[in-house]
C-alpha cells in the first residue's frame, strides 16, 4: 500500500484502528492514529471511517487528486495485551485532474484497495484510579490486494492513482497514551517500509503524531452516577515524512517529502459507540519539488464496541 | 386476609433484598477512564458464571457486580476478569449483607 493509502488507513489503525485505530480499533483514542488503550480479550471492535482527501502539487501539471474513501477495521483482543487488526480501505472514486499536451484531462478509478493487518502489543501499563499510562509496539503488513494495473482510455493509471501499488509493505513502531477522566495524551512513532513491485516502489515515511483529547461535557463527573457519555475536543497533529519514489533505476524527483498536518475535532463517547470527525489541515508543506501534498482531509466515522 | 397478605408480600421484599445485598459486590479498579473503556470490563465480567448485572460508576472507578441467587463472586474471578478486559483490580468487597448474613470476607 502506498504511503498516501496508508496515510489514509493509518487512522483506523486502531485502534484500533485499525485504524487500524486503533484505529483503531477501540476506544478513546485519537482519530487520525493509533492508541495504545486496550481491547478486551476475546472481544471485537469495529470501526468504519468516512475520508475526503484532497490532495494538489505546483508546477507545469498542477495536479489535482480528489479521493472519497471508506475505511473498514475490525479487531480482536486475543488477550489483555495483546489484540490484533485487519483493514481494507475502499475507494468510492480517485480522481486525477492534471494538464498534459493534450490539455487537462482527469482520470479516476474506483475499488477496494490494499488490506492491512497488524498487531499490538502493551509491553507496559500503569493503572491508576481514574487513568492508565500504557506504551504499545505495533506490527503490520499490508498485502497487495488492490489493482495496481488499472486501465482507461490514456492507457494504464499512474502509480498514485491505482488502489494498489502490488507490493507487500512492511510497518513497525511504538504507540504510548496517557488517559484520565478529564483528558488523553497519545503519541506514536511509526517507520513504514514500502516494498518494490513492476519497478516501482513507494518512498519510504516516518511520521510522528500526536494528539490531545480532553472532555468538555460532562465537565465534571461529580455527583454523576453510571457511566454518563462524555465528549472531547480533539486536537491532532500529523508530522510525515516521504521518501522519493524509486522508479526504474532511478528516484521521482517530485514525490515525497515532509508536511505537518493540525486536526481539530470533536468526539461522542459511550459505552458501546463511538462518533467522531476530524479535519487535518496542512500547518508546514516542504513536498519535494512538484511533488503532491495533502490540501485537506476530513474523516468522519464511528467505532462499535462488541 | 389482606393484612396477612400484606405481611407476606412485606416478608418476600425484605429477604429479596436481603438476598440481593448479599449479592452484589463492589470492585475498584485501576485504569478506566471512558465509557468505552468501562464497556469492556462490563463485558468481561457478564461473562462470569452467575453474574445477573454489572454497572460501573466511571467517576468513582467502581464496579458493581450483581450475582444471581446462590451465586458468588470470588475475587480471584474478580481479578482475572478485569485483567481480561486490559485492566487492574484493586480493591474486593461484598456488599453489607442485611438480617445478619455475613459478608464472606
Amino acid at each position: 500500500m502506498g504511503n498516501k493509502w496508508y496515510a489514509m488507513i493509518a487512522p483506523v489503525i486502531t485502534t484500533g484502528a485499525l485504524v487500524f485505530s486503533a484505529p483503531l480499533v477501540t476506544h478513546a483514542a485519537p482519530n487520525t492514529f493509533n492508541t495504545a488503550l486496550p481491547v478486551a480479550q476475546g472481544e471485537f471492535i469495529w470501526r468504519e471511517q468516512a475520508v475526503f482527501r484532497e490532495r494538489s502539487s505546483g508546477g507545469p501539471r498542477d495536479r489535482d487528486v480528489s479521493i472519497q474513501a471508506l475505511a473498514s477495521v475490525l479487531g480482536y483482543g486475543i488477550n489483555s495485551r495483546l489484540a490484533v487488526f485487519g483493514a481494507v480501505p475502499y475507494f468510492f472514486n480517485k480522481a486525477l485532474d492534471v494538464t498534459t499536451p493534450m490539455g487537462r484531462i482527469n482520470r479516476d478509478t474506483d475499488g477496494f484497495g490494499d488490506v492491512t493487518a497488524f498487531a499490538r502489543y502493551t509491553l507496559y501499563k500503569n493503572d491508576f484510579t481514574g487513568g492508565t499510562f500504557r506504551i504499545a509496539p505495533v506490527a503490520g503488513v499490508t498485502a497487495p490486494t488492490g489493482e495496481d494495473d488499472e486501465r482507461d482510455r490514456f492507457g494504464r493509471l499512474p502509480r498514485m492513482l491505482q488502489t494498489g501499488d502490488g507490493a507487500w509493505d512492511g510497518f513497525g513502531g511504538v504507540v504510548t497514551t496517557y488517559q484520565t477522566l478529564q483528558y488523553q495524551l497519545d503519541a506514536q512513532l511509526l517507520y513504514r517500509e514500502n516494498g518494490r513491485h513492476d519497478g516501482f516502489a513507494r518512498g519510504d515515511e516516518t511520521r510522528f503524531d500526536a494528539s490531545l483529547q480532553y472532555r468538555v461535557w460532562p465537565a465534571s463527573l461529580e455527583n454523576v452516577s453510571g457511566t454518563p457519555g462524555f465528549v472531547y475536543a480533539l486536537l491532532e497533529s500529523n508530522l510525515v515524512h516521504r521518501d522519493r519514489n524509486e522508479v526504474g533505476g532511478g528516484v521521482d524527483q517530485n514525490s515525497g517529502g515532509t508536511q505537518w498536518l493540525v486536526a481539530p475535532g470533536l468526539q461522542y463517547i459511550g459505552r458501546r459507540w463511538i462518533f467522531e470527525g476530524t479535519v487535518q489541515l496542512p500547518a508546514v508543506s516542504n513536498p519535494h519539488s512538484d511533488a503532491l501534498e495533502d490540501d485537506a482531509i476530513v474523516r468522519v466515522g464511528f467505532r462499535r464496541n462488541f | 386476609m389482606f393484612k396477612q397478605l400484606l405481611l407476606l408480600s412485606a416478608g418476600l421484599i425484605l429477604s429479596a433484598s436481603a438476598l440481593a445485598a448479599g449479592n452484589q459486590y463492589t470492585l475498584g479498579v485501576k485504569g478506566i477512564a471512558c465509557p468505552y473503556c468501562a464497556y469492556g470490563v462490563e463485558k468481561r465480567l457478564n461473562k462470569v458464571d452467575g453474574v445477573e448485572n454489572v454497572a460501573v460508576d466511571i467517576g468513582d472507578s467502581v464496579v458493581r457486580v450483581t450475582m444471581t441467587e446462590g451465586s458468588t463472586l470470588t475475587e480471584s474471578r474478580a481479578r482475572t476478569a478485569v485483567k481480561e478486559a486490559g485492566f487492574t483490580l484493586h480493591s474486593f468487597s461484598q456488599a453489607q449483607a442485611k438480617q445478619g448474613e455475613s459478608d464472606g470476607q
